[in-house]
C-alpha cells in the first residue's frame, strides 16, 4: 500500500532523509526513531507535503505530490500541535470531513470525536484544549474521511496512560480491518503494544526493519554497558568474572560492567553479592537509552 | 463514502475557517484605531479655514479640495489601505504556514487555487469596512464634496482588493510576511512611487491616486491616469498574483 524507493531528502547541505527503502502492506507498521531521526520528514513525503529530492514516493500507487485525488486515501495526524484554535472540535472535525467530500460531515465528525472519546458538544475552541486533547482532535480527523492509509506521527505523545490504551486498541483494531497504518514513535515500549512490524530510523538512514521481538533480541544481545556500586568492588569483580557472568569489568569507585548477556547478568548480579555478603546499592544501565540502542543499530549496518 | 469537493464549496470552506482565524480583537481594534485617525485627520482638515479672506471664494474651495485630496492619497492610500491589507492578506494563508495549519488545507482532495480564492475572500472581508469606512468617513468630513467620497470609497476598495492579492502571494513566498509587506509599503509604495507618473505606474498607489484625482479634478503628480485604467489594471494584477499564488501554493513544501 506505501512503497519507498531510494529516497532521500536534503535541505541544503543537511541530509534529513538517506536513501531509505521499504514498502508497507495493510496492519499497522511502527515506525522507531529518536527525535530527529527524519521520520516526520518521511511522513511529510508520503503526504505529498514535501517532494523527494531523489527517490520515489508511492501511495496506493500513485503521488500524493502530485495526484489530488489519493490525498483523499490518507489520514495524517501531524507531529506538530497547531490546530485552528478558534474552532471547537467538532467544527475543525467536520470542516475536515467537508474538505474530503464526507456524506454528512457533522454525523461523522460526531462519530469520530466520540470514537476518540471526546465530547462532541463541547463549545470550547481547540486552542483551549490540553495536549492530549488537541492529540484526539488530530485523530479523529485523520480518521474522519476513513482513509486506506493512515500516517500517524506520535500520536500517543500527551495522552495518559489509559487513553493510550484506547488508542492503541483503536489502531489494532483499525489494522485488523485491513487499513494500513504508519505510526511513529521515539519510545520502544510503545511500539513493543503498537504490533510486531518496525522499521527503525536513525540519523536519516533505514538502520533496522522486521519483526519487533527480532529487533528486541538484537538489541538485547549487543553489548551492554552496566555501572554497579558494591561495598567491596575488587571482591565483587573478581566473583562476576569468575562467574562467567560478563564479559569484562573497569574497576574505579564503582565497577563498569561490560557483558554480552543481559539477562544472564540480571539473573546472576544479585545471588552473587548475598553469597559474598556485599551490599549491592546501584545496578543501572549505562548506555540503555534509545539513543545508543539506534547507534549500534546504524553502527552494526 | 466520500465524494469530490466542488470548488464552490472549498472556497467557502476555506474564507470560513479563514475568516474566523483573522479576525482578532487585537487587529481589528488596532487597525480601527488607524482608520479613526485618518477619519480625524479628515474632519480635522476640514475644519481649518484658511486666513486668506481676501481670495475668491472659488479659489478658497480649490485650496481646501486640494488639501482634501493630499491628505486622502497622503495618509489613506499610504497607509491606511496597503497596511490594512497586508496585515489580514499576508496572515491568510501565510500564518497557516508558519503554525503549521496549513495542512489541514492542503492535505485534502481539492484543487489549491479556490483555497488561495477563499484565503483571498475572507482578507478583504475584514480589509474592505476597515479601510473604506474610515476613507469615505474621512473624505466626507473634509466637506469638499461627494465626488471625494466616492473617488476615496471606490480608490480605497480597488487598493484593498489589488493588495490583498499581492499580499496573500506575499505570505506564501517568505515567512515574517508583515516585515517583507511594511517594507515594500514604504520603500517601493512610499519611496519609488513619489518619484513622479512613471514611476507610480509601478506602484499600487499611483492607480488608487489616479482614481480621486479622476473624479475631483485635483491635479496629483502620481495619479495621471484614466479612471477606467485605474480600476482595471489593479483588478487584473490582482487576478494575476492570486493565480501565482494558486502556483506557489501547489509547490510549497508543507512543513
Amino acid at each position: 500500500m506505501v512503497s519507498v524507493s531510494n529516497v532521500t531528502k536534503a535541505f541544503g547541505d543537511v541530509v534529513a532523509v538517506s536513501d531509505v527503502s521499504f514498502t508497507v502492506g495493510p496492519g499497522i507498521t511502527a515506525l522507531l526513531g529518536p527525535n530527529g531521526a527524519g521520520k516526520s520528514t518521511l511522513f511529510r513525503m508520503l503526504c505529498g507535503l514535501a517532494a523527494p529530492t531523489r527517490g520515489e514516493v508511492r501511495v496506493l500507487g500513485r503521488n500524493a505530490r502530485t495526484d489530488v485525488a489519493v490525498r483523499g486515501q490518507i489520514g495524517l495526524a501531524p507531529q506538530q500541535d497547531a490546530l485552528f484554535d478558534r474552532l471547537s472540535a467538532l467544527q475543525f472535525v467536520s470542516i475536515a470531513a467537508e474538505m474530503h467530500g464526507v456524506a454528512d460531515p457533522e454525523a461523522n465528525a460526531r462519530r469520530m470525536l466520540d470514537f476518540v472519546q471526546l465530547p462532541a458538544d463541547d463549545p470550547k475552541p481547540v486552542g483551549s484544549f490540553s495536549k492530549g486533547m488537541r492529540q484526539r482532535v488530530k485523530l479523529a480527523t485523520a480518521l474522519v474521511n476513513d482513509p486506506a492509509v493512515l500516517i500517524l506521527d506520535e500520536p500517543l505523545t500527551g495522552l495518559d496512560p489509559v487513553q493510550r490504551r484506547r488508542m492503541i486498541e483503536l489502531f489494532n483494531e483499525l489494522g485488523d480491518a485491513g487499513k494500513c497504518l504508519l505510526v511513529s514513535s521515539h519510545v520502544l515500549d510503545e511500539v513493543a503494544r503498537l504490533g510486531s512490524k518496525v522499521l527503525v530510523i536513525a540519523q536519516g538512514r533505514l538502520a533496522a526493519a522486521g519483526d519487533y521481538h527480532d529487533l528486541r533480541d538484537l538489541m538485547d544481545d549487543r553489548p551492554h554497558r552496566i555501572r554497579v556500586r558494591v561495598d567491596d568492588s575488587r571482591r565483587f569483580a573478581a566473583a562476576l568474572i569468575d562467574r562467567g557472568l560478563v564479559d569484562g569489568v573497569a574497576i574505579g569507585d564503582e565497577l563498569e560492567i561490560n557483558t554480552s548477556d543481559v539477562d544472564g547478568f540480571g539473573r546472576g548480579v544479585a545471588p552473587t553479592a548475598r553469597e559474598l555478603g556485599i551490599r549491592l546499592r546501584e545496578v543501572a544501565p549505562v548506555d540503555d537509552d534509545l539513543e545508543s540502542v539506534f547507534r549500534y543499530l546504524v553502527e552494526r549496518r | 463514502m466520500n465524494g469530490s469537493v466542488s470548488s464552490t464549496r472549498v472556497i467557502a470552506i476555506t474564507y470560513r475557517v479563514l475568516l474566523r482565524q483573522l479576525v482578532t480583537k487585537g487587529r481589528v481594534i488596532a487597525l480601527s484605531l488607524i482608520g479613526g485617525v485618518v477619519a480625524l485627520l479628515g474632519w480635522a482638515v476640514g475644519q481649518a479655514r484658511n486666513d486668506e479672506d481676501f481670495l475668491p471664494n472659488e479659489i478658497i474651495e480649490q485650496i481646501r479640495l486640494d488639501d482634501a485630496v493630499a491628505t486622502v492619497t497622503n495618509v489613506g492610500f499610504t497607509i491606511l489601505v496597503p497596511i490594512v491589507s497586508l496585515v489580514f492578506a499576508a496572515a491568510s494563508l501565510g500564518d497557516t504556514r508558519e503554525d503549521g495549519t496549513l495542512v489541514y488545507l492542503w492535505l485534502r482532495p481539492m484543487q489549491r487555487w479556490p483555497i488561495v480564492l477563499g484565503a483571498w475572500l475572507a482578507a478583504i472581508t475584514v480589509s474592505l469596512p476597515l479601510v473604506v469606512i474610515p476613507m469615505s468617513v474621512s473624505a466626507y468630513l473634509h466637506d469638499v464634496g461627494s465626488e471625494l467620497v466616492i473617488g476615496s470609497a471606490l480608490g480605497s476598495a480597488i487598493g484593498v482588493l489589488a493588495y490583498s492579492a499581492l499580499f496573500v502571494l506575499l505570505g506564501l513566498m517568505v515567512k515574517n510576511g508583515i516585515v517583507w509587506g511594511l517594507a515594500y509599503i514604504i520603500l517601493w509604495e512610499g519611496v519609488v512611487a513619489a518619484f513622479g507618473s512613471a514611476a507610480a505606474k509601478i506602484a499600487m498607489r499611483g492607480y488608487t491616486s489616479s482614481i480621486v484625482s479622476e473624479r475631483t479634478g485635483v491635479d496629483i503628480d502620481i495619479g495621471t491616469l484614466a479612471q477606467s485604467t485605474a480600476v482595471v489594471v489593479p483588478l487584473v494584477v490582482a487576478a494575476f498574483a492570486l493565480w501565482l499564488a494558486s502556483v506557489r501554493l501547489q509547490n510549497l513544501e508543507v512543513a
